[in-house]
């Protein structure tokens, strides 16, 4: 842990943050989105340790970032976009895409080359670690709902038959009305 | 009576997805709440197709009325958390205890506002700065890259609606920047203007975009997956567009 990551720890905490703002989000969520990009961030710090270059690295941070947003949007009632886009914005490639423009312009084509390379795979990765996650969590989502289904199946079928009896009932009394 | 009740529910739910849709929702979410506060609402088979440009509704009922229409959209608006976290707490009271239209209709209206001005500032201002300290900036750099953020909101305010479309505005948006900047930086030659120029990009960049297209076309919506794809790389091509072309003025 060096100073300078501190410091990227901290202005990635406070750029999620800004981003918040940016996005209108309601002031009681600031905390959860703004520690989010701390959290992304610092895994990617992490797995930046044990992996060479930007794809794998930022593929783990923006999943873990968006199983935080899927579990805090079950926890505090709101939708998941609201906590997991402001966290992702410090793994956007600002700083690659800058680097390829300006070794563009100069006509140093080899490094132009790599960091336009860096630059796709990141918001790959990006987009792909979010989409596992969303994919994993609709699965968990009924495979929890077949496995309550099955379970309590002569629970469940008198409930439904109560239930549509309600729903006549109260169509009946619209009706009336 | 009962029909221009239908009716009015149909230009609700039509009024309803578009604000949901401008604040920045994905596709289908837009989807499932439409058809989730339609069958709340009595209605038999809600039928529904939303891209990022239309919204087409049709309402099936059980005695056999069928509603259709379909409402373009033409400008999405800056993302709004607020305001889809509102319209999805509405869209579940719907579910719940499915509230008069009158009383809908007048939700709806008071959600309809904008950001205010001093929380895009203020976010842009902060993220511009800390994004350049970020990508390496020492202190300075920050306080410079946060200046050139409240330009870039300030223009966005002045000239965005002037402008065809993001294109364009990244255009001209990330040129004046990069041109002022590189100015700046042979005035005072301390400060670093590519940390500077990264923490501005950040603003500017439609990174989210990209994401999102992406994520549109894995849960199945391709069509807006590719519209919102091709829309988030045009951005990026013009804001390089700009910062090449001042960087090629200036002399590399």
């Amino acid at each position: 842990m060096t100073g300078e990551m501190i410091l990227q720890l901290a202005m990635a905490l406070l750029g999620s943050f800004s981003f918040s703002l940016v996005f209108h989000l309601r002031p009681r969520l600031w905390l959860a989105a703004s520690l989010g990009g701390l959290l992304g961030w610092g895994t990617y710090l992490l797995c930046s340790l044990y992996w060479e270059g930007v794809f794998v690295p930022t593929l783990i941070a923006s999943g873990i970032i968006s199983l935080y947003g899927e579990i805090l949007a079950r926890v505090l009632k709101a939708p998941a976009p609201v906590f997991f886009i402001p966290s992702l914005v410090p793994l956007i490639p600002g700083g690659s895409l800058y680097r390829t423009m300006s070794y563009a312009v100069r006509g140093e084509w080899t490094y132009a080359k790599v960091y336009s390379a860096q630059t796709v795979q990141s918001a790959l990765s990006i987009a792909i670690g979010i989409c596992l996650v969303w994919a994993f969590c609709v699965m968990a989502t009924r495979i929890r709902r077949h496995i309550l289904a099955s379970r309590g199946r002569a629970e469940a079928c008198s409930c439904a038959a109560a239930a549509t009896v309600k729903s006549v009932k109260r169509e009946d009394e619209k009706k009336n009305d | 009576m009962e029909r221009k009740k239908r009716h009015a529910l149909l230009h609700w739910l039509l009024d309803y997805g578009e604000m949901l849709l401008g604040t920045g929702a994905e596709i289908y979410r837009v989807e499932d709440t439409l058809l989730r506060i339609g069958q709340a609402y009595g209605v038999d088979k809600v039928s529904i197709f939303v891209i990022t440009s239309n919204i087409m509704l049709t309402l099936n009922y059980a005695d056999g009325m069928e509603l259709t229409q379909m409402r373009r959209i033409n400008a999405t608006g800056p993302t709004d958390f607020f305001k889809m976290e509102k319209l999805n707490a509405l869209s579940r009271r719907c579910c719940r205890e499915q509230p008069s239209l009158e009383a809908l209709r007048q939700e709806l209206n008071q959600l309809d506002q904008p950001i205010p001005a001093i929380w895009l500032y203020a976010g842009r201002i902060l993220g511009a700065g800390c994004f350049a300290i970020f990508f390496g900036g020492t202190f300075l750099d920050g306080l410079v890259a946060a200046f050139f953020g409240w330009l870039i909101c300030f223009l966005q305010r002045k000239i965005g609606d002037f402008c065809p479309n993001t294109v364009v505005f990244n255009l001209i948006c990330s040129f004046l920047v990069s041109l002022g900047l590189s100015i700046l930086g042979e005035l005072v030659p301390i400060l670093h203007t590519d940390m500077i120029m990264i923490g501005d990009i950040m603003l500017l960049i439609p990174g989210l975009g990209f994401t999102n297209a992406l994520r549109d076309m894995l849960v199945g919506d391709t069509i807006s997956g590719v519209s919102r794809l091709i829309d988030s790389l045009l951005g990026a091509a013009g804001l390089a567009g700009g910062v090449m072309s001042a960087m090629w003025l200036i002399g590399g």
